[in-house]
């Protein structure tokens, strides 16, 4: 299988870790994608141009990240990342849209190019920080949603953490944070984050 | 279960349609989420802080969010394997063209954003372009692949009436039909006339 991908994506990684987790990884073929040429080489197989998009061997696309890991879920024997039935099974969907959703909210607080040139930032930029901060509030608050098994929940909020650390920096989101702070950092042990940390472009 | 929102918005007519068709809108409480904020709800600010919209409180007390969830939720739990096959390549399908359609959706809400909040000096035409091509693309993949979108409703097909829906109502001007024959065929010919399309049209 193919993975449309790059190392600078929270939702990419979000797909390598799900993948490494179930012993899948060595079956995805990485073609890296870059800012300049994503459309040109993902939009046949993905008319949106979007990465992370997964291509079978009988040229099948699937995208968006969850519906790839929810495929990636049925290719397996071990527990599954997404619980098959029951409450079990829509807390971790919820939990990977939260996940998910703070990934956008960083994305597009980085992107603002007002950070970059020391301008003042937008206020949309200030409303995006205040969302995203006060959702790392409710999830040090309620640290024992993040406890139990691995599922894509988990997988999801860790790379959103990641990500924070990435792009906006530790400063960012750590301090008064300790708890939240510490389960990131257990959680980037796993191997299957190690192996996929994200790379600044060259 | 009650379904939190913000009318009017494609994302929440996929859920409304999506109920109608499984029979089950009449369980859906509807609570609009500008006249009742959703924050004394203590169940739902923990799992929804972000305060996206729709999101569903089930019977059982689970916050759900986003749309793509509460419909898989809607059709696993209240007996919609047609909506959402199981398993399976229909599964996939019904998936990825849910994906594609939502995809349409943000980049049509946010061209619409930027109309109605940036004045047209700030605004960029790449950026843009670069939106209104995206759709254009999903447009042309799916005109190419009518013939295989079929007459029953799937999450899949109720996402791409939605996102056609919306086009009418935001782009009409840009007219989609004009070069994607196929498409506006099979949306006449399936959703136009359906009730639960056109019990979910937005108000002019």
């Amino acid at each position: 299988m193919k993975l449309h991908h790059s190392p600078r994506s929270p939702y990419v990684r979000k797909v390598r870790v799900a993948a490494h987790e179930l012993g899948l990884h060595d079956r995805l073929e990485l073609i890296e994608a870059t800012v300049q040429n994503v459309i040109e080489q993902v939009s046949p197989d993905n008319p949106l141009g979007q990465i992370p998009t997964l291509v079978l061997d009988d040229g099948t696309a699937l995208y968006d990240s969850p519906v790839i890991v929810d495929f990636l879920d049925t290719l397996h024997d071990a527990p599954p990342l997404i619980p098959r039935a029951g409450p079990e099974r829509w807390r971790a969907l919820g939990q990977q849209a939260l996940g998910d959703a703070m990934m956008d909210q960083a994305i597009a607080i980085y992107s603002d190019p007002a950070r970059k040139l020391g301008e003042p930032l937008s206020s949309m930029t200030r409303r995006r920080t205040d969302r995203l901060e006060r959702c790392l509030d409710t999830l040090e608050t309620n640290l024992d949603e993040l406890g139990g098994a691995t599922t894509i929940g988990l997988i999801s909020v860790g790379c959103a953490l990641g990500y924070l650390d990435f792009r906006l920096k530790p400063d960012f989101w750590r301090p008064g944070r300790a708890a939240l702070a510490a389960w990131a950092d257990r959680f980037a042990e796993r191997p299957s984050m190690r192996s996929t940390p994200h790379l600044p472009a060259e | 279960m009650k379904l939190f929102y913000a009318a009017p918005s494609p994302f929440v007519r996929k859920v409304l349609i999506s109920a109608m068709e499984l029979g089950i809108a009449d369980r859906i409480e509807r609570i609009d989420a500008a006249t009742t904020p959703m924050a004394p709800d203590a169940a739902l600010a923990v799992a929804n802080p972000l305060a996206k919209l729709p999101a569903l409180m089930t019977d059982e007390g689970e916050a759900l969010y986003d749309s793509s969830v509460i419909c898989e939720y809607l059709a696993t739990e209240h007996g919609g394997s047609a909506l959402l096959p199981a398993s399976g390549p229909e599964r996939w399908t019904a998936l990825r063209l849910q994906s594609l359609a939502d995809g349409m959706l943000d980049a049509a809400v946010l061209r619409r954003y930027e109309v109605a909040m940036r004045p047209e000096e700030h605004r960029s035409k790449e950026w843009d372009d670069g939106q209104r091509l995206k759709v254009a693309r999903a447009l042309d993949v799916l005109d190419r692949d009518a013939a295989s979108l079929g007459d029953s409703p799937t999450l899949g097909t109720i996402a791409v009436a939605c996102a056609l829906g919306y086009l009418d109502f935001r782009f009409a001007s840009e007219d989609w039909r004009a070069n994607h024959p196929n498409l506006a065929r099979w949306h006449e010919a399936n959703w136009a006339a359906r009730p639960s399309f056109m019990a979910t049209k937005p108000p002019a």
